[in-house]
Parts: structure tokens; C-alpha cells; sequence
């Protein structure tokens, strides 16, 4: 009975807010003020969890996606409110568009004005298509320059996770290591800056972000020897402000007067060189593939480090910082300013890269200025965005390979059992490489207080050996056979109490869950799934209120955005591939798209279900 | 006729110099990939004349009428020739070609046993650039655009030669069928 007039209440609430949305509201704020604004907290009053989005006001209009997360503060939340759980039955493809492109894709649209933007997987092609005109039709196609070597230098699909908007212009990355801005309205490059080298095996396949007039990118390359790093551009003139490395002495890894790392066994002089045998460090990979956050107040850019390369602990011996770790970073100059070794030593593959929620929680009856990483080792974080204190951390999905963290150091505690090394074969660990959750991004509700987190299910044997150093090869030393995890499901889809560290709810999926989340305003949740269906869920209870089945699976990220009707539309990309698209897909390396077919025994029956394909579907009521 | 007897002749001689045999061998595999695998082609259909493909390079040489290069009688004489891989199904050459294949790296882009990873796969009988003994070498020698990276020049044709007949034994048939409807996925070549 409780139950009823609470949903009363929300409907209620939820209709004015619609009624609200539908006028496609001006700019919240474009002043670009560091006072972070908070919203709401527990808005609507049936969650036992509150929470505060920060920096909201640097999303753009509600009504937009401006950057690849719709925030700075990577919530993946959208203020609109049209589509409820009481509606959204009703929604339906409004139409579709394809990419042209058959391989991962990875990341999401950009939404300006009555435009909106698309990047495909290589070659990278990207689309600004007319909204406002019947029949979508295109503004402008951009093929960028991009070599086509590129596409065996990248480990895991040649898959991009999108674009970035600001002062008129679209920011990517060019799998070949290059950083393009394009005039948003004529489709005119304006620069073209080379980042990466190819011939070492550096591509790029992350979204970048805009901060205070810079651009913000990262290598990829973990599986290739590279020496991960993470740069800044004039968004002007593309000419390179700063550049971090993630390894190697402090000069490089710009740690100085600034850093305060929370734990002590952080604190030293070039520790990038030190916690490494030789001069590993120059190949320990560290890579930075995965989303950025910003938070506008603390001025600080948050980025993780993948894993240490190569895959075969035996030959770095030592922390080999700052792989699979959290850094905060001075927006401005690139200083480091403290650092959170997620995983030291790292003998699973599992980079600490996934994307970091930056919101303000009730803790211990305290506000937080909060950090939540949800980590390929299995271990959901609540950290101090301030000061890098891990808070608490929970395991998210089933793990074996560690018993918990200790809060007073921060680390893992590791089964002395489970862990890896030279010409063993260590058997059942748990998650497997592709972690408990890899680069499919969570979404946060203010609304609820809730994180929404596409998760994995996967175990694995691993099979490390030594391996020589050959630039533009892999670097890997390593074998890591796949298959599901306890329960008889591979992915799961959840939501999350970080305050707690405790799940809510969880949608059991057969496959891994490689798509990302929405939470909207109307409180409804969604996400797409390997066996391609597209799904809303209620974002309290959990429970599935829609699902179509669209053309590929899904590895891409839902975005929401309204209309020149005024009308609520939510889009997500179809195209099976990334990561998981290697484990299902025999050709995945080849030039001629074949069909999706088995590899391994980790997900034998995903060619049922689904095929190949590259479009956009826009769904609305 | 000339360029293919010699390079018959080269690459049965396996102790010709580096810079010859690639000039050689290039040519002879540029005629091979015109011709494909003759063996193959002319089993797969039955109902073309035996050899008749070979000689479409001929006939076109044939209509630009260069009488001072094109010795009598061609192209009627010539032999379709195909590169021979001095190592092809030898066991100790092949297992050395496996060992050359993690020593180089080759393991970690295409998967545990040519499972395919990174770079395609060498078990499910697809070859984005051609099969044959002499066309492996190629790949492996030159490198392909999509990021195979040229290995010629950096370890020796012999290992190159290893490596072909290590990766070619690696192949089985593809697939033509894939029936979903039963309790296991059936499938079924040709």
C-alpha cells in the first residue's frame, strides 16, 4: 500500500518535471562557475540512499549530450523526464541510421543544438545528421586521414568511444594516434595533431574531454609495450600543452610539490622507475584507453592506468606504479596531484581504466566528495576525490582472487593461490581478465542515489611465459582461456549503493553485460546487451519495463536527448565487437566482415543471436 | 617462362642469397596469386578446362604482340608452377616454426594455436591474402597493411620458411554450416 502512493507521488512529481523538459529549456548555467551545484538529493524520496550530482552545470542544456558522459562528472544521467515507467512501453523506434561501418561500437552520440554527431570504429568516419529535417539527413561526412596499420596495432577491436563538443568544434581520436577537431558545422577540419606512434604500437580508441579550452587525450597500447601517458591539447590550435606519463622518472610523470599521495607506501622519489627491475618501465605499459572525469572545484582531472605489460608478472617485479591506478591530475598542468594504486602488481590484466563517478555522498553521516570506480578487479571503490582515502570497497561481482581490501594501505588482499606466474597454469580465477566490469561505463540517479553498472561474469585460467620486446608487436606473455562465472550467467546488470557498498538489484544476463548505462529523470534505467536487445528498467525496483531487440549487439553507451519536437529521444548504437567481439568473432581481425561466429568456449552461442552491424537507433514515445 | 624456370630452380636452391631470393620470390608469387592455387581451383571446378586460367596473363601479353620477349610457342608450353615451401610437412621444421611463432611475438596477435586474436585466425581456412605456401611467405615476408608487420630482412627467409609450414599446418576447413536449432551448435564444412 506504501508502496502505491509513493508511485503516485512519482508520477506526479515526474510529470512536472516532464511537462518542464518538453520546452527544451536554455543553458543552466554557462557561466562555467567552480561552484559545483547540487541538484537534488533523493528528489524523489523513495530511496533509502541520497546523493548529489556535481558540476552539472557543465553538461551543456538538459536537453543535449555535449561530452562523452554527458557530465565532467561522468554521471550519465539525463535530466529528462518523459519517458517513465509507466510510459515507456509505449516507446518505439523512431528511426535509425547506419554507420556503415561492421566493427565494436564502442561509445555514444553527441547531441548540439539540432545536430547530432556520430564517430564510427576505423576508419573513424564521423556524421553531423540534421534532426531537424524528416528523414535525418546529413549536414556533413568527415573521412579523416587515419592508417590503415592501425588496425592490427590495436589489441581489442578497432573501437572508438566518441566524441567530445566545445566552442563549435568536435574533438576525437584517430585509431592511428592522431587527435582531430572538426568546425561542428561545416564538417572542416581544423586541426590535426599526431599523438601517438603507430610503429610502437600506441593507437587511441578513448572519448576525450574538453577542460578550460584544452583537450584531454590518452594512449591506448597495454598489450604493446607502450609507455602509457596522458596529454593535453590547445582546443584553438591542437599544439600540445602538457604531456603526463603514467611510468618513469617524476619529471615525466609530473610529480612534484604537488603531490600528496593518502597512503604512504605512495609517497618516494621516482617511484615510476623504482617499483620496476631495470628498465622495464620504459615498455610497463600503463596506458590510459578509458574515460575521463573532471571535477571543475578541486580543478582536478581524474584518469585510470591500464594494466602493467607485460601480462607475465615474472619479468617486472615491484608495484610497477603507476599502472592499474586512479590519478588525479592538475587540470592545468598536468601535475600529478594524488595517486591510488588499484591493483600493485597487476598478474590479471586487470587496468584500473574504467570510468570515474564523481558525486557527493552521505557517509557515516558525513557528505563526501566522492570518487566511485567500479574496477576490473572485481572491487567497487568509494574514494575521497579530494585525497585518494579509499572509503570502502566492496566486491561487486563473484571474485576469489582476493579476501578484500585493507583500508589502512588501501591494497588488495591476494589468495596466495590465484596468483599468476611464469610457465604455471593457474586455474578458476575469478573475475577473468575482462574484469568485473571492463569499459562499458555505469550511469549514476540522483534521483535514487544509485549506481547502475553493466557488470561481467567471467572466469579464467592463466597461463603466463616469458616474452621478448619487439616494438609494434604484442607484449602480452600470457594466455587466459575464458568462461562463465558462478550462477550460470555471464553478465549482470546492477545497481549499486556506494555509500554501502551493496548491491540492490541485479537483471541476470546470459552474456556479458559490454554496454554502458543511462539513468534518467524519469527513473527509468537504460542499457543494451551482447545478444542485442536494447532494455528499460525501473530504476528503483530493477525490473525490466521494455526491451527491443535491435539490429547487433550492443557494446555502446544509451544518450538521451530532446528533440526539435520537443519530445524525449534516447539513442544507442547496434555493432557487436570491442573486446568481447574478439572472444565471439573468428574474423574479428579481418578486412572482410564474416559473421559472428565462436572462439573459445567463453560465449558459444552468441552467434544465435546476433550478427555483425554498425547503426544508430533513436527511440522516443 | 624465363623468370618462372628460375624461379623454380631458386627456390629449390634454398641456399640463394637473401636479395635474390626476394627478388625472386616476389615475382614467382605475384604468378602464383594470378593464378591461385591451381591444384585447388581446378578440383573446385570441375567443369572449366583443367589449366585454361593459367594462361589469361599470357593471352593478355599475348595481345600487346611483344614477339622479341615471348619465346616461341608460349604460352601453350608453360607449366603452371607453384613456389614450393622447402619445409612444407616436415616435422622438425614445423615444430621449430612453432617455437619461432611465440619467440616472435606472433603467438600474442593471432591467439593460442593460431586461435586468432588481435590478427585473424589461421585455423578456420581464410586467408585474407592467400594460402599457398609462396603467399604465407609473402605475408609474412612484406608484412600486409592491416598491420602485419614486414618481417623480411629481420629474421631469416629459412624461419620465414618455418614459420609458413608451422602456421599452414595450424588450418582446417571452413565452415559452410552452422545449424543453431539443436541442443549444440552443429557445423559442418565442405
Amino acid at each position: 500500500m506504501i508502496q502505491v502512493v509513493r508511485r503516485a507521488t512519482t508520477v506526479l512529481i515526474l510529470a512536472l518535471f516532464a511537462c518542464k523538459m518538453e520546452s527544451k529549456p536554455p543553458a543552466t548555467d554557462t557561466t562555467g562557475s567552480s561552484d559545483p551545484k547540487v541538484t537534488s538529493t533523493a528528489a524523489v524520496g523513495t530511496s533509502s540512499v541520497a546523493g548529489a550530482r556535481i558540476a552539472v552545470a557543465h553538461a551543456g542544456p538538459p536537453g543535449e549530450w555535449q561530452m562523452p558522459a554527458g557530465d565532467y562528472a561522468s554521471s550519465r544521467y539525463s535530466e529528462l523526464a518523459s519517458i517513465t515507467p509507466q510510459n515507456v512501453a509505449n516507446l518505439h523506434v523512431a528511426w535509425a541510421f547506419s554507420t556503415g561501418v561492421l566493427r565494436g561500437h564502442e561509445g555514444q552520440p553527441l547531441v548540439i543544438g539540432n545536430t547530432m554527431y556520430v564517430v564510427t570504429p576505423y576508419p573513424n568516419v564521423s556524421y553531423a545528421i540534421d534532426l531537424a529535417q524528416t528523414g535525418q539527413p546529413l549536414k556533413w561526412k568527415f573521412r579523416p586521414e587515419n592508417a590503415q596499420q592501425a588496425i592490427g596495432r590495436a589489441c581489442c577491436d578497432v573501437v572508438n568511444r566518441g566524441a567530445t563538443y566545445a566552442d563549435g568544434k568536435i574533438f576525437y581520436n584517430l585509431l592511428d594516434g592522431h587527435t582531430v577537431a572538426i568546425d561542428a558545422a561545416t564538417g572542416t577540419q581544423v586541426w590535426r595533431t599526431k599523438m601517438g606512434d603507430l610503429s610502437r604500437g600506441e593507437t587511441i580508441t578513448m572519448a576525450p574531454i574538453v577542460v578550460k579550452g584544452k583537450v584531454i587525450v590518452g594512449s591506448s597500447g597495454g598489450e604493446m609495450g607502450v609507455r602509457g601517458w596522458i596529454a593535453a591539447l590547445d582546443a584553438s590550435t591542437g599544439k600540445e600543452v602538457w604531456r603526463a606519463y603514467n611510468i618513469g622518472p617524476d619529471k615525466d610523470v609530473k610529480v612534484g610539490a604537488k603531490f600528496k599521495p593518502f597512503y604512504a607506501h605512495d609517497s618516494g622519489t621516482n617511484l615510476g622507475v623504482s617499483s620496476w627491475p631495470g628498465d622495464t618501465w620504459k615498455t610497463g605499459g600503463g596506458a590510459v584507453w578509458g574515460w575521463l572525469s573532471y571535477d571543475p572545484a578541486l580543478n582536478l582531472i581524474y584518469h585510470g592506468t591500464s594494466n602493467p605489460g607485460p601480462w607475465n608478472e615474472n619479468q617486472r617485479t615491484g608495484d610497477n606504479k603507476w599502472t592499474a591506478a586512479i590519478l588525479a591530475r592538475d587540470a592545468d598542468t598536468g601535475e600529478m596531484v594524488w595517486a591510488f594504486q588499484v591493483t600493485p602488481h597487476d598478474m590479471w590484466d586487470y587496468d584500473a581504466v574504467n570510468e570515474n563517478i564523481l558525486v557527493d555522498l552521505p557517509i557515516k553521516g558525513q557528505m563526501r566528495k566522492a570518487l566511485v570506480h567500479f574496477d576490473r578487479n572485481g572491487f567497487a571503490y568509494t574514494i575521497d576525490r579530494a585525497t585518494g582515502e579509499v572509503i570502502l570497497a566492496e566486491p561487486f561481482v563473484p571474485m576469489n582472487w582476493s579476501t578484500g581490501i585493507d583500508l589502512t594501505t588501501g591494497r588488495p588482499k591476494v589468495v596466495e593461490t590465484k596468483k599468476t606466474a611464469q610457465d604455471k597454469n593457474v586455474k578458476d580465477i575469478c573475475p577473468s581478465l575482462e574484469g568485473g566490469k571492463n569499459q562499458q561505463p555505469a550511469a549514476f540517479s540522483p534521483q535514487t542515489g544509485l549506481f547502475y553498472v553493466p557488470t561481467n561474469n567471467l572466469c579464467m585460467d592463466f597461463q603466463a611465459r616469458a616474452v621478448t620486446y619487439i616494438a609494434g608487436t604484442p607484449f602480452i606473455g600470457g594466455n587466459a582461456p575464458e568462461k562463465g562465472g558462478p550462477g550460470g550467467y555471464r553478465g549482470e546488470f546492477i545497481a549499486w549503493d556506494a555509500t554501502t557498498g551493496k548491491k540492490i538489484w541485479g537483471v541476470k544476463e546470459p552474456y556479458p553485460v559490454w554496454g554502458g548505462a543511462l539513468a534518467t529523470a524519469g527513473g527509468v534505467v537504460f542499457y543494451g546487451t551482447l545478444d542485442g536487445w536494447f532494455k528499460a528498467v525501473d530504476a528503483r525496483s530493477g525490473k525490466v519495463l521494455w526491451q527491443f531487440k535491435v539490429g547487433s549487439g550492443v557494446v555502446g553507451n544509451p544518450v538521451a536527448y530532446t528533440g526539435p519536437d520537443g519530445k524525449q529521444y534516447v539513442a544507442i548504437y547496434a555493432g557487436i565487437g570491442g573486446d568481447m567481439g574478439l572472444l565471439i568473432a573468428g574474423d574479428v581481425a579481418a578486412n572482410l566482415p564474416y559473421d559472428v561466429r565462436e572462439r573459445g568456449t567463453t560465449l558459444p552461442d552468441i552467434a544465435r543471436w546476433t550478427s555483425w552491424g554498425g547503426e544508430l537507433f533513436v527511440f522516443s514515445l | 617462362m624465363r623468370i618462372q624456370s628460375h624461379c623454380l630452380t631458386a627456390i629449390r636452391a634454398r641456399s640463394v642469397a637473401a636479395l635474390c631470393a626476394l627478388v625472386t620470390i616476389t615475382a614467382c608469387s605475384r604468378g602464383a596469386a594470378d593464378r591461385g592455387d591451381t591444384t585447388k581451383a581446378t578440383s573446385a571446378s570441375p567443369e572449366q578446362p583443367a589449366v585454361s586460367h593459367v594462361y589469361v596473363a599470357g593471352d593478355s601479353l599475348r595481345l600487346m604482340a611483344h614477339d622479341e620477349i615471348l619465346p616461341v610457342g608460349f604460352p601453350a608450353s608453360a607449366k603452371p608452377l607453384l613456389i614450393k615451401n622447402p619445409y612444407e610437412g616436415d616435422k622438425a621444421a614445423i615444430s621449430t616454426g612453432g617455437k619461432l611463432f611465440i619467440a616472435y611475438n606472433c603467438l600474442d596477435c593471432h591467439g593460442a594455436d593460431g586461435s586468432g586474436a588481435m590478427g585473424p585466425s589461421f585455423q578456420d581456412g581464410r586467408w585474407h591474402f592467400g594460402g599457398a605456401p609462396g603467399e604465407v611467405f609473402e605475408s609474412i615476408y612484406q608484412g600486409r597493411p592491416d598491420g602485419m608487420p614486414a618481417w623480411g630482412g629481420r629474421i631469416s627467409n629459412d624461419q620465414i620458411w618455418m614459420l609458413t609450414a608451422y602456421v599452414r599446418s595450424l588450418s582446417s576447413k571452413d565452415l559452410s554450416t552452422e545449424n543453431f536449432t539443436g541442443k549444440t551448435i552443429e557445423r559442418t564444412g565442405h
